[in-house]
């Protein structure tokens, strides 16, 4: 890594009473990547987000955002971090242009025309009451006000949940084109896992509040493997592969593994999987549960 | 397939069919991350693979463009890949293979693999 | 900033606004035609040291002909509340609609924030009060020479315990509000208990505040026809109570009546007048005090523990 990390995580963890919604979460976020924080509601996502936006503070451990600690010195990385919180909060009873002016007098680092040009963009009337229009496009203006801030950061918790098929798309493609434009990170949590491939590079995938997968989508992809075969014990092939999920039938074993080396075991055929059965096998993996692979709770590829 | 390859292959073959000409521009890397709502390194990386491949070149401050010459393999190499290919799939054929066997064949011998398969 | 907080309150700003006008609607015309009959009547000139005898009848009538309105206005002791109440909402709405995570993650500090937003209120309900006492003093104007204000109708609408109120009403607002985060039930839960609080007050707090004067006199029967003559403490005092004593006296006790030569002891524990100011100041303290205590902890409530 030739630059700092956008985000960088050390032992973090955040405990809500007896609660631990996120532990021993230790991360990086390169610069430029565009990354999927993936995993079922309460996995800690949220939580995640909050921690490095400075909604909430850490129990244990360290969070920096852009080399920074987000509340101790939040005055200094607030107006380079764009944040749409779950929901895209606004104020229904403000007009889209009304809440401009709030983005504007809120944020010194505030780009007025890119603001009102987006708007215009996205045909949204600015008189119209924020409470009035639809949820793709009061999502689109919680992204304009993150995105007016010209931050380098962006990070978006569930941006796209509830919104419909076409409003996704048009929020997602909104975030491309800044992203090719200038270049910013982007950070985006979703319990969806498939149309963020197109989308993202990087991935990390949250399970009961601990990372599990962290790394370049790309890399995942090739990395990981189908193998199937006549029904047998997978110990021989655990010896050299993470195995992170296993199913039989009476005649068949299928493994999906983590390739760990070269192996020439004839019995297995093997075959490329998606992102989304690996993610899907990665969730479904439960630390501390008895398997026969090697204890692997967390998973880094570079 | 990556993302990335998908998109390569779509400007290779738009090229061999001459959908694209040499000298045509390229569409900037925000035109197709519009367009197609994908990330812009895939973008990137497809078109930094069809530069390596000879295919396109960018010329800086105005645009990436189709090479004026295209390198293709050689005819001769061509057709003789091609008579050796129809001879191996009769034979294919007259061992008992139906075409989605072949294909299944072709693919795993394209496919680089950590886990050898029994034939 | 001062745009944002103005403009995320302005609905209710207009409502207190509006409360104030509806006050200002019947006290106006009222007001006006009841300095006019007071002129009319005669009756500043009762006031003076040398009152006619048609005074006593002249004032009666001036008192039953507005008596459904002053029983009226003792109601307006409320508004303060409604006012204070109303105005917290805007920042309990912040919490409940979860738009403070909108605001936090702008480039504002949150103590920044809290301050700002919580500035406004205050200054709004400061003016409120002072608007609505300067309303109800105006119109009580006459009343008040007739009967001094330190009874309770009077006492709470003038002065300045009023601006305590009305703080009070926005504290208690703001911190129950922080904590259960439904401004529409919090608020009314606040309304509530501003008003168990006032009526706590006025009963019986306000008595230890500022102790009652207990006062006794004699006078003889002789000078005990028809009412008695006021002793000069109790002009304008707010009597809780008297007791008359019967002392002497010789022939039938008729009807009530003492008896010939009897001298009548009145024992009276009342607020005299003077004790006016001592009262509204040690109770506009007690009130914005306490309202202080209940903003700066919904301040510290929103500031730790929405971490």
């Amino acid at each position: 890594m030739s630059e700092s990390p956008a985000l960088r995580t050390t032992q973090l963890g955040k405990r809500y009473g007896a609660t631990w919604a996120l532990r021993d979460c230790t991360l990086d976020v390169p610069t430029g990547s565009v990354t999927a924080l993936v995993g079922p509601n309460g996995a800690g996502k949220s939580t995640l987000l909050h921690l490095a936006i400075g909604l909430s503070r850490a129990t244990t451990g360290t969070v920096e955002v852009l080399g920074r600690s987000p509340i101790s010195e939040a005055s200094a990385v607030l107006p380079r971090l764009g944040f749409v919180a779950q929901d895209h909060p606004l104020h229904k009873g403000l007009t889209v242009a009304e809440m401009l002016t709030y983005g504007r007098k809120l944020n010194p680092t505030w780009d007025d025309e890119l603001a009102r040009r987006r708007i215009d963009e996205l045909g949204l009337p600015p008189s119209r009451k924020v409470g009035k229009l639809s949820g793709g496009q009061q999502a689109q203006v919680a992204l304009t006000l993150a995105l007016a801030k010209r931050p380098e950061l962006l990070l978006l918790d569930e941006p796209v949940a509830s919104l419909d098929p076409l409003a996704r798309r048009e929020f997602l493609n909104a975030v491309m084109e800044v992203v090719a434009e200038h270049g910013v990170t982007v950070i985006l949590s979703s319990h969806i896992v498939a149309e963020l491939e197109r989308v993202c590079d990087h991935l990390i995938t949250l399970t009961e509040g601990h990372p599990q997968l962290v790394g370049r989508i790309d890399e995942i992809v090739a990395s990981h493997r189908l193998l199937t075969g006549p029904r047998s014990d997978p110990s021989s092939v655990a010896r050299v592969h993470h195995v992170i999920r296993e199913t039989h039938t009476d005649r068949q074993t299928t493994l999906l593994v983590r390739a760990g080396g070269h192996v020439y075991d004839t019995c297995w055929e093997q075959h490329e999987v998606d992102l989304e059965e690996i993610v899907l096998a990665y969730l479904g993996y439960r630390p501390g549960v008895a398997s026969r692979a090697p204890a692997a709770r967390e998973v880094v590829t570079s | 397939m990556p993302a990335y390859l998908q998109l390569v292959q779509q400007v290779r073959q738009a090229i061999r069919l001459g959908i694209l000409q040499p000298g045509d521009q390229l569409p900037t890397v925000k035109e197709v991350v519009t367009s197609l709502t994908i990330n812009p390194n895939t973008v990137l990386h497809a078109y930094r693979q069809l530069d390596f491949e000879g295919l396109i070149e960018g010329r800086r401050g105005v645009g990436t463009f189709v090479s004026a010459d295209p390198v293709p393999p050689p005819p001769d190499e061509l057709k003789s890949l091609r008579s050796s290919l129809e001879r191996w799939v009769e034979r294919a054929r007259s061992a008992g293979l139906d075409d989605e066997s072949i294909a299944g064949l072709v693919g795993d011998a394209l496919r680089p693999s950590t886990v050898s398969r029994v034939a | 900033m001062t745009w944002v907080t103005w403009r995320l309150q302005r609905t209710e700003t207009t409502i207190a606004a509006i409360l104030l006008a509806l006050l200002a609607l019947l006290l106006v015309p009222t007001g006006l035609s009841m300095a006019s009959a007071f002129h009319h009547d005669g009756l500043a000139h009762c006031l003076s040291a040398n009152p006619s005898n048609a005074c006593g009848e002249k004032i009666t009538a001036f008192q039953t002909r507005f008596d459904t309105l002053f029983n009226l206005t003792n109601w307006f002791t409320l508004i303060p509340g409604l006012i204070g109440v109303t105005l917290a909402a805007p920042f309990v709405l912040d919490l409940e609609q979860g738009t403070y995570r909108l605001a936090w993650t702008q480039s504002i500090s949150r103590r920044r924030w809290i301050a700002g937003k919580l500035a406004l209120p205050v200054l709004v309900a400061v003016g409120s009060a002072a608007v609505m006492i300067l309303l109800i003093t105006w119109w009580r104007g006459p009343y008040v020479q007739l009967n001094g204000r330190i009874d309770t109708g009077s006492y709470d609408s003038e002065g300045i315990v009023a601006i305590g109120y009305t703080l009070f009403g926005l504290g208690l607002g703001l911190a129950i509000g922080v904590i259960w985060r439904r401004a529409a039930a919090a608020l009314t839960i606040a309304f509530v208990g501003y008003v168990i609080a006032r009526i706590f007050v006025d009963s019986w707090l306000r008595d230890r505040l500022v102790s009652p004067l207990h006062g006794t006199w004699t006078m003889t029967q002789a000078a005990a026809h028809g009412k008695p003559p006021q002793p000069a403490a109790l002009y304008h005092a707010f009597v809780y109570s008297e007791n008359i004593g019967i002392h002497g006296g010789s022939g039938p006790a008729e009807a009530g009546l003492p008896g010939k030569g009897a001298s009548l002891t009145y024992h009276v524990i009342y607020q005299p007048a003077s004790h006016f100011w001592p009262l509204q100041l040690a109770e506009t303290g007690l009130f914005a005090g306490t309202a202080a205590v209940l903003i700066l902890f919904a301040a510290w409530w929103t500031h730790e523990r929405t971490f």
